[in-house]
């Protein structure tokens, strides 16, 4: 009875720990992004730069991996519970079920996790005690130059990826290039979400014919066709602009942000 | 040194529970993020646990308006242009259902986490002539981003602190659900007036 009991609590101890060994993810790394100014794509009525403050930001997307800890956590987010005011009914649906990310997809464990509303990734991110980075943030952090890429231009960088079609597999993080401040795959990889994402852009609606508006399409017009700078950020611009909270579809991801305190 | 090896056994048992289980780390999270036990629709947008202050500095969450229809718009105090437009078309609204008094939510939600705060807001109601039905809810900045997402309302703040927003007007049924919305100023009030009248029925 006692040897049972014995290699009873061997078995469970050490079962204990090898799941530990598998499910403990290494804290993942911010790195800290300097303040500065950010301009608009879409030049707002005060026509003014945006300060942005410094702050830090994930220096990877969220992985699979990483958000399994989410949802383990936090039965809400299951695949099979997630409410669809806050999670359309593509939400994780790649994922062979509520904790299993699966055989099949087992090289994108370390890929990030697409997929996932902004109400998921909001949630994620409070979780962590960190937050989504705001558009601002994000297109400032992510217009760095990239450092171990030879590249003639971001910009063609980027129109690059936007006509390649998908990878069978989403590759991996770190698996494009690392910008100046340290940030993995800020182009190349997924689209991110950005907790401001619903930001007004201009419409043929509301302020209507108003000169807000009228400006707001001038600024989309003053891109001139040589300027390919403009085009990548209007395809984001108006990528970002087309969602709802509740959109969970592929290639679309989120890294978090934190503010310094 | 049975009890012993039970209690080592228990606790053994028990983190590895803990471990996949990790429920004490989700207090916050289910805060902010889960659902009000209840009966609320899984669409109902009074789901949303966030606090906000009404214009007499009372705390409510949005769930306060369950049980009759609310027509809802956000604005800003400071908006010299669309807003009080918005708020007009309300009142038009409001005009075409006079027979059904005290039936309708009226609410107007600010954007202006910084500046409108309940005293502004009862100043704007009182400007603006808006009675007893209508609220004004001042939020966090995290609390209106999220309803902003919720009633497909886009909105960006500007390096002045102003907004430039979307004007659009929703009707929710009495349990929060989504049931119509108008955009643009100077709307037609008689289109949203019999919406509202078929939801309280």
């Amino acid at each position: 009875m006692k040897y049972l009991l014995t290699t009873l609590i061997i078995t469970i101890f050490f079962g204990h720990v090898n799941a530990q060994k598998k499910a403990v993810i290494s804290e993942k790394k911010m790195v800290a992004i300097p303040a500065g100014k950010y301009k608009p794509f879409f030049i707002t009525k005060s026509d003014k730069p945006l300060q942005v403050t410094a702050f830090k930001m994930d220096e990877t997307a969220v992985t699979n991996l990483e958000y399994l800890e989410f949802v383990k956590a936090n039965p809400q987010w299951r695949k099979s519970k997630a409410n669809r005011l806050f999670a359309d009914t593509n939400y994780l649906k790649y994922w062979e079920s509520d904790l299993i990310i699966g055989e099949a997809n087992k090289d994108l464990y370390n890929s990030p996790v697409v997929y996932v509303s902004w109400f998921a990734a909001q949630a994620y991110s409070k979780w962590k005690n960190k937050k989504l980075p705001t558009v601002a943030e994000w297109e400032f952090a992510a217009n760095a130059a990239p450092k171990n890429i030879k590249y003639k231009s971001l910009t063609d960088y980027i129109l690059d990826w936007y006509s390649k079609p998908n990878p069978p597999h989403l590759p991996n993080v770190k698996s494009t290039y690392q910008n100046v401040y340290g940030l993995y795959d800020m182009h190349g990889l997924i689209w991110e979400w950005t907790s401001n994402f619903n930001s007004f852009i201009g419409s043929s609606d509301s302020r209507g014919n108003s000169e807000a508006d009228l400006k707001n399409f001038c600024a989309g017009g003053a891109v001139n066709v040589g300027d390919k700078t403009d085009y990548a950020s209007f395809l984001r611009y108006s990528f970002r602009g087309s969602l709802k909270g509740n959109y969970c579809i592929a290639n679309l991801g989120f890294r978090c942000a934190k503010d310094l305190k | 040194m049975k009890t012993f090896m039970y209690s080592l056994l228990a606790v053994a048992l028990f983190s590895c529970s803990d471990m996949s289980d990790r429920s004490a780390f989700t207090g916050e999270v289910q805060k902010s993020n889960t659902p009000p036990v209840g009966t609320l629709s899984s669409e109902s947008i009074y789901q949303l646990t966030d606090t906000f202050q009404t214009q007499d500095n009372k705390s409510v969450t949005l769930s306060a308006f369950a049980g009759k229809p609310t027509v809802v718009a956000m604005i800003f105090t400071h908006c010299t242009y669309a807003c009080p437009r918005l708020t007009t078309d309300i009142k038009n609204v409001e005009s075409k259902l006079k027979d059904e008094e005290g039936k309708v939510n009226f609410l107007l939600v600010s954007f202006d986490a910084a500046r409108d705060l309940p005293d502004t807001l009862k100043r704007y109601a009182r400007d603006a002539g808006l009675g007893e039905n209508w609220t004004l809810l001042h939020g966090d900045e995290e609390a209106v981003r999220t309803l902003s997402v919720l009633l497909n309302v886009q909105f960006a703040k500007d390096a002045e602190g102003n907004f430039s927003h979307s004007n659009i007007i929703s009707v929710l049924d009495k349990n929060g659900v989504l049931n119509f919305q108008k955009e643009g100023l100077g709307i037609d009030p008689a289109e949203i007036s019999k919406v509202v009248k078929q939801l309280i029925q």
